[in-house]
């Protein structure tokens, strides 16, 4: 039924409006008196050199890979854990080896270095 | 629902290659560069057992199990036969080849048996979803194998153009599969099948969802016009993943066609017969007519790829018992010129020259006779020569388009194989007739030039007695 | 009926609000913020539907992992938008052409006897009925062989991902603090045998 939805629609209106709220209340309430060396770009007294927008690293890339692989077996735990009671043993060994095979995922990834920064 | 645990003994060949893929993984990382041959030699055991199980649990009469995801027959276990051979022979073949490109990496290996694994349930598959998982874990293990010389630009872009239309590929597949859940309410095979034989071809969704199906199909298979890819992946990839692509992947296309339009959609089969009429008529004529203009041996052996799968959808779309037996011969005939053709590519390259041109191959006979000949043999065998093995294969196919009286179909198909022995034939000439270009002496390593020679005579011997062959394939069709 | 009603107009609202700005806003990164937005006014809109475990995965998988992956990749290639929006005239009637085809097969398609939306109403279900855990039910059981396919397959990702991208570079700076420790006098001091110099 919609109405045990309640409580998200509750939850997601507060949080628009707390957030709203902050940032007007700084918008309108704080003192803004700028003049031109506020406004200007400060960079340890240089001139900025360049947009500050950089490029990333590709080893960011690689992590987030590796972070939503193990995010979508979250999405493969929750409604395992909801039934649980009810699948018996042959459920519980499903996901056994389901984290198993990821676990081999995670060995090898550990191994090869893929987690260490340099 | 009541539930009961499923028979896990049919599954047994795939839960092993699973467990030998991730055990391999394992030990893998373990290695030091120098010890690698031992990833090598557990991945060809490891198609050694899987084989072995197959023989062993050979089925006699159809089983299903997991819930009607997996089925267990003899043309499953027919064609995971084939795919097991052909992967050891590609695994043999590109051994050294990837020694010299500094590319031995446990990787190609432990994602090679995914692929095989992808293709075993590909084979076995009973209901949509296993058709796609199995499809995704082959084309997956793919498009890394094809990216996987990273400091090759060529490769690199050929991955980026199998990434990107291979999931577009899949995108539309799942949409067609979508498309046929929503008409009959299931994914069981079974199931589509007795239902849409209830509701027929009135159903218009599903004649929408068999078109994005087939779409998605023709797609993995290459056949025209969804055929952009193939020239520039096999081109594109180093030669090892070529090898691998070119092979054992067309022996599951074949058995996914067989087990979605023929198994499940059956009672389409008129609407289907249309489409691939005009992909099978399209894919001779432009994969023999642009091969002839090649002269980068890869590219023109992806083009006769494209014209093979043409051949191989018109035993299909014959829709007849023996239609489907020749489709199936011609599989695994072609899969076994195929890796006999990519191997003799990547064996005569050396460290520093790998065999790119058709030129490459000038004057073999006089730097080494018998490769000269297994060449020959295959590509005698690719144009369809009177007995050689693929003579054989068109020749069925041919037979099973005339007894449906699609005869002008068969016409065309004879007349542009008789156009496609050309390009064959050019390569001959440069193997007999043309002075070598070059007079280092080739060093075959001799595991890999006793299973070129057992692949050359595998291919003589099935020009000789076809028979053996096809009757195996026709008896495993029956049951 | 009226209020369920309300709630799904001021979502669909949002959505498309928020899918027009992903392709109009100049800063790629705003896009990629404004795409949030949308992803997640659909998850609402999918709860209204009672489709409520599509809704989590949504924000779970698409929101909170996806988009740092798409904010991640607009970062890494720092693309200057501005050179790509010269060519917008010049397919504009390309893009419109497209549009126009798409928005007519759409419509087809809700407005058909086989496709409609008439045909394949919402399903009433009971108050407790929570359909995570009618997929539950099945997903571990009778869908199991499928289930243990996705490892694999999510196992080959991290395959492709890690052999694809990693590589180990040449001269980076970082400390080792085991290495540290085990160092010894001989790595560091090097005593040099050199005869008695006399001054000039």
């Amino acid at each position: 039924m919609l109405s045990n939805y309640l409580p998200v629609l509750i939850f997601v209106i507060i949080a628009f409006i707390a957030g709203t709220v902050m940032v007007s209340l700084g918008y309108f309430l704080g003192p803004r008196r700028d003049d031109d060396a506020k406004l200007s770009a400060y960079e340890c007294g240089f001139e900025s050199f360049e947009d500050a927008r950089m490029k990333f690293d590709v080893r960011y890339y690689l992590v987030a890979i590796l972070f939503i692989i193990f995010d979508l077996e979250i999405a493969f735990l929750f409604p395992w854990a909801i039934v649980l009671d009810k699948i018996g043993l042959f459920g519980f060994a499903a996901m056994a080896v389901f984290l198993g095979i990821l676990v081999i995922g995670f060995i090898y990834e550990w191994k090869k270095g893929a987690l260490e920064w340099e | 629902m009541n539930f009961v645990a499923p028979d896990f003994m049919p599954v047994v060949p795939e839960l092993f290659v699973l467990t030998m893929a991730c055990l391999l993984l394992v030990i893998d990382v373990f290695l030091e560069q120098r010890q690698r041959y031992i990833t090598y030699g557990v991945a060809q055991l490891t198609l050694l057992g899987a084989a072995l199980l197959t023989l062993v649990t050979y089925a006699h009469a159809p089983v299903t199990t997991m819930f009607g995801h997996y089925i267990k027959d003899a043309m499953g276990d027919l064609l995971k036969i084939f795919i097991y051979l052909s992967s050891a022979a590609v695994f043999l073949y590109s051994r050294d080849y990837l020694r010299r490109r500094d590319l031995f990496k446990g990787e190609y290996y432990v994602l090679g048996l995914f692929g095989v694994l992808g293709m075993m349930i590909m084979v076995s598959a009973h209901s949509l979803l296993s058709v796609y998982l199995g499809l995704e874990l082959l084309s997956l293990s793919l498009y890394a194998l094809v990216a996987m010389d990273r400091d090759s630009p060529v490769a690199s872009e050929a991955a980026m153009k199998y990434f990107v239309l291979g999931s577009l590929a899949s995108g539309m597949l799942l949409y067609g599969i979508s498309m046929i859940y929503g008409a009959t309410g299931s994914v069981d095979l079974q199931v589509v099948s007795d239902a849409v034989a209830r509701q027929g071809a009135d159903n218009l969704v599903l004649v929408f969802g068999l078109v994005f199906l087939v779409v998605g199909l023709s797609f993995k298979l290459g056949a025209v016009p969804f055929h952009m890819w193939l020239p520039d992946v096999y081109q594109g990839a180093p030669t090892s993943v070529t090898l691998y692509i070119g092979s054992a992947p067309k022996l599951a296309a074949f058995a996914l066609m067989m087990r979605v339009l023929v198994d499940g959609l059956g009672t389409l089969q008129g609407d289907w017969q249309q489409m691939l009429i005009i992909l099978s008529v399209l894919s001779i004529a432009l994969g023999n007519l642009v091969a002839i203009v090649q002269t980068n041996i890869k590219r023109m052996l992806a083009y006769s790829t494209i014209s093979h799968v043409g051949f191989l959808l018109l035993g299909i779309l014959a829709g007849s018992p023996e239609g489907y037996a020749a489709a199936m011969f011609y599989a695994i005939v072609y899969v076994l010129m195929a890796v006999g053709a990519f191997g003799m590519v990547i064996m005569l390259g050396r460290t520093g020259f790998e065999v790119e041109n058709i030129d490459d191959f000038k004057g073999l006979n006089d730097r080494s006779p018998w490769l000269a000949f297994l060449m020959l043999v295959i590509m005698m065998s690719m144009a369809g020569v009177p007995f050689m093995a693929g003579f054989y294969a068109k020749w069925m196919v041919l037979q099973a388009v005339v007894n449906i009286g699609l005869v002008w179909l068969a016409l065309f198909g004879v007349v542009f194989s008789v156009i496609g022995a050309f390009y064959y034939l050019r390569v001959v000439k440069c193997l007999y007739f043309d002075k070598p270009e070059q007079s280092e002496p080739i060093h075959i390593s001799l595991d890999t030039e006793i299973a070129i020679s057992a692949n050359g005579l595998l291919l003589v011997a099935l020009g000789l007695y076809p028979t053996a062959l096809m009757t195996w394939c026709a008896t495993a069709l029956l049951n | 009926m009226g209020f369920e009603k309300f709630l799904f107009y001021v979502f669909a609202l949002v959505l498309v609000f928020s899918a027009v700005r992903v392709i109009t806003v100049r800063n790629p990164v705003h896009a990629a913020l404004f795409l949030v937005l949308a992803f997640f006014t659909s998850a609402a809109l999918w709860l209204l539907i009672e489709a409520e475990f599509l809704a989590i995965v949504l924000v779970l998988v698409y929101v909170g992992a996806v988009m740092v992956l798409f904010l991640f990749v607009i970062m890494m290639l720092d693309i200057n938008i501005v050179p790509l929006r010269e060519g917008f005239i010049r397919y504009l009637p390309v893009g419109v052409t497209v549009a126009l085809i798409i928005v007519i097969e759409m419509g087809l398609v809700v407005g058909s006897g086989y496709f409609g939306a008439e045909q394949y109403r919402l399903v009433p279900h009971a108050v407790d009925y929570s359909n995570t855990r009618e997929l539950g039910s099945v997903l571990y059981t009778f869908y199991v062989y499928p289930f243990e396919i996705a490892s694999a397959i999510l196992l080959v990702a991290i395959i492709a991902a890690i052999s694809l991208t990693m590589r180990r570079r040449e001269g980076t700076k970082s400390q080792d603090p085991a290495w540290q420790v085990r160092v010894s006098r001989d790595d560091r001091v090097r005593l040099v045998r050199m005869m008695p110099e006399k001054k000039k």
